[in-house]
């Protein structure tokens, strides 16, 4: 679904050089949850951004379904983007001027979706994160688990083929964390959606059915790949 | 997309309100002075009903108060001026020459018709000429008036209109006082001596005779001189016409002159205004820059999730762009309810074609200025790197 190969970013500022991911190979296939783990700094962020198009790699090729993107354009990524992939992060990126179901609409803006087809979508999602009941509301009169399910509901609202999801409990207490992640467990399980997680959490990445550890900017460690030597 | 814009707009009301509230002022500004430069236009395009070209003005001011003495001076002067080669055409007026500083005013009664105020010019025959008026009905002044039993008077195409609608002008009698009548001999299409910028009022036209007895003294002197005609034969002529009306003091300049200096009141205070407003609306469009480029810096965080939920860079501009022209048909439309009312409750009279073409192009220029001051912010916003914008420590 999503390859890279021969990945390699490297920060450069004036002072500093900072290599962010080093030889990195991954292939994410159609139907997998994959956890990445790994300290502060280690590139997980990066990889992310690299792989959710959002960020060029210094060298190296990403593929989606067997499509390298490198020449794509700006409007052709941003089409990609949309339709292939929803993205969680850490502090949600709500838009606080917009109600609940105005912001899950967001991603169907981009695309040629009528007004009342756009309200349907985002309401079948917000059912799927229960949060029927919290439409109306604006995103600063919910916790934060509920700000993470509306972010959630976003991404779901695009249909996407992928979730990528950058420390989606990392601002939430153990219960929150719990809910948001069974949320996950249940889109892969029952709906196929393939999603890549980057977590702190070793509990959690333990019931992904991958666990790719990253050290430095390079993988040390894919669960994968051990069952496979093993 | 357009909803999106509105939506996003209405519920950040207060922190756009500043913005609004600058778009409408100016929006009012801006609508005021061009209704104030588009009346001007209007009226300067529409025809004056003379020509000004080669014709002088003199201005005779006696120093004695013997009115006998003078009236026989100035009919002496007018014979003098009348025979100099140089000069084609001249005639004695009131004061109220083109573009002079003066104005002379009559009620006229016709009917039903009540103390219409009107413009009266009291000139020679010869005026006709020296200003090249055209009569569309019935005739000028002649020789032949001299017989006739009531005051013959010409009037202008706006002044017939208001006292006799579409009814035949010629031969119409109006009222003077108990014992006597004007008669109307003629109608001019138009006009329009006191100012280029000035709309048309009713005018007639009376005719001097210097044969009556209890004559009236006229210090207005026009004539249509030849091309060519300069400073040389201004000073021979004063020269001359001084030995006849000796320590009068006679003033020579031209109806070109003062055209000019009458133009002046209308031109200075409208390039003072547009300078003003010019420096408002600059105001403005520094505060529309200033204020959109904290926005986009506020919502730095906002256009990376854009782009990673699929908006194009394109779609970033177009939506900044987009907001800001959301923002000004806000304070647009708080402007219009105020400026309808000018046109809808005839406020100062101006016709409200004026208003409406002034609504237009005050509304067409505030968008104009919104979406240039728009231009580069929203740019910059389209070249944000998502990545970076959306990185969290
Ligand atoms: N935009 C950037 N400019 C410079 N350095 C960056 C930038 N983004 C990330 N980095 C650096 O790259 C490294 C990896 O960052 P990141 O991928 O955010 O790590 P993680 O998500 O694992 O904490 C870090 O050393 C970080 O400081
Ligand atoms: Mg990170």
């Amino acid at each position: 679904m999503i390859q890279l190969i021969d990945i390699e970013k490297v920060y450069r500022t004036k002072t500093i050089e900072t290599v962010a991911l080093h030889r990195v190979n991954l292939h994410v296939e159609r139907g997998e949850f994959v956890s990445i783990m790994g300290p502060s700094g280690c590139g997980k962020s990066t990889l992310l951004n690299i792989m959710g198009l959002l960020d060029e790699p210094t060298s190296g090729h990403v593929a989606i379904d067997g499509q390298p993107v490198k020449t794509h354009s700006d409007s052709k990524l941003a089409k990609l983007r949309n339709e292939k992939i929803g993205f969680v992060f850490q502090s949600y990126h709500l838009i606080y001027d917009l109600s609940v179901v105005d912001n899950v609409e967001l991603p169907l803006l981009y695309r040629n979706v009528s007004g009342s087809d756009r309200r349907k979508r985002a309401l079948e999602a917000l059912e799927k994160v229960g949060l029927s009941a919290r439409t109306k509301h604006f995103p600063n009169q919910l916790s934060g688990g509920q700000r993470q399910r509306v972010a959630i509901a976003r991404a779901l609202a695009g249909n996407p083929e992928i979730i990528l999801a950058d420390e989606p409990t990392g601002n939430l207490d153990s219960v929150m964390g719990e809910e948001i992640m069974d949320i996950l467990l249940r889109l892969n399980q029952e709906e196929g959606t393939t999603i890549v997680m980057v977590t702190h959490d070793e509990n959690m990445a333990l019931k992904t059915n991958r666990l790719i550890r990253f050290f430095d900017g390079q993988q040390v460690a894919d669960s994968r790949v051990l069952e496979a030597q093993i | 997309m357009i909803r999106h814009l509105f939506k996003l707009i209405w519920n950040q009301k207060k922190s756009n309100f500043l913005l609004i509230t600058e778009i409408f002022f100016s929006f009012l500004v801006l609508f005021a002075v061009l209704s104030f430069g588009i009346y001007n236009y209007h009226n300067y395009t529409k025809p004056l009903g003379f020509t000004y070209d080669n014709v002088w003005q003199l201005w005779l001011n006696p120093q004695t108060d013997s009115t006998a003495h003078n009236l026989a001076v100035q009919r002496e002067l007018i014979q003098r001026v009348k025979s100099f080669p140089e000069v084609e055409h001249a005639s004695l007026s009131n004061s109220n020459t083109p573009f002079a500083f003066s104005q002379m005013n009559n009620n006229l009664s016709y009917g039903g018709k009540k103390d219409i105020q009107a413009n009266v010019f009291n000139v020679q025959a010869d005026y006709q000429k020296v200003l090249g008026l055209e009569v569309s009905q019935g005739r000028w002044f002649g020789p032949q008036d001299k017989a006739s039993l009531h005051k013959p008077i010409v009037i202008n195409q706006k002044l017939k209109e208001e006292l006799f609608g579409d009814e035949e002008a010629i031969g119409k009698l109006l009222p003077i006082n108990d014992s006597s009548q004007y008669a109307v001999i003629g109608v001019i299409d138009h006009y329009r001596s006191y100012s280029e910028f000035d709309p048309e009022e009713a005018a007639y036209f009376e005719c001097i005779n210097l044969d009556e007895e209890k004559s009236y003294f006229w210090n207005g002197l026009v004539m249509k001189v030849k091309p060519g005609a300069g400073v040389a034969f201004e000073e021979k002529m004063v020269r001359e016409l001084s030995r006849i009306a000796k320590d009068w003091t006679i003033e020579v300049t031209t109806l070109e002159k003062m055209r000019q200096s009458k133009a002046k009141m209308t031109t200075v205070p409208m390039v003072a205004l547009g300078l003003v407003c010019g420096f408002l609306v600059f105001n403005v469009a520094l505060g529309l820059f200033g204020v959109l480029w904290y926005n986009i810096n506020r919502r730095y965080a906002e256009i990376g999730l854009r782009r990673a939920i699929g908006a194009s860079s394109k779609q970033i501009r177009n939506q900044f762009v987009g907001e800001v022209l959301v923002i000004a048909t806000f304070g647009l439309l708080l402007g219009l309810l105020l400026a309808v009312q000018f046109p809808l409750l005839q406020v100062f009279q101006l016709s409200s074609a004026i208003y409406w073409e002034s609504i237009a192009a005050a509304a067409f220029l505030i968008f104009l200025l919104a979406t240039i001051c728009a231009i580069y912010p929203s740019y910059q916003a389209s070249k944000i790197y998502p990545a970076v914008a959306l990185h969290e420590e």
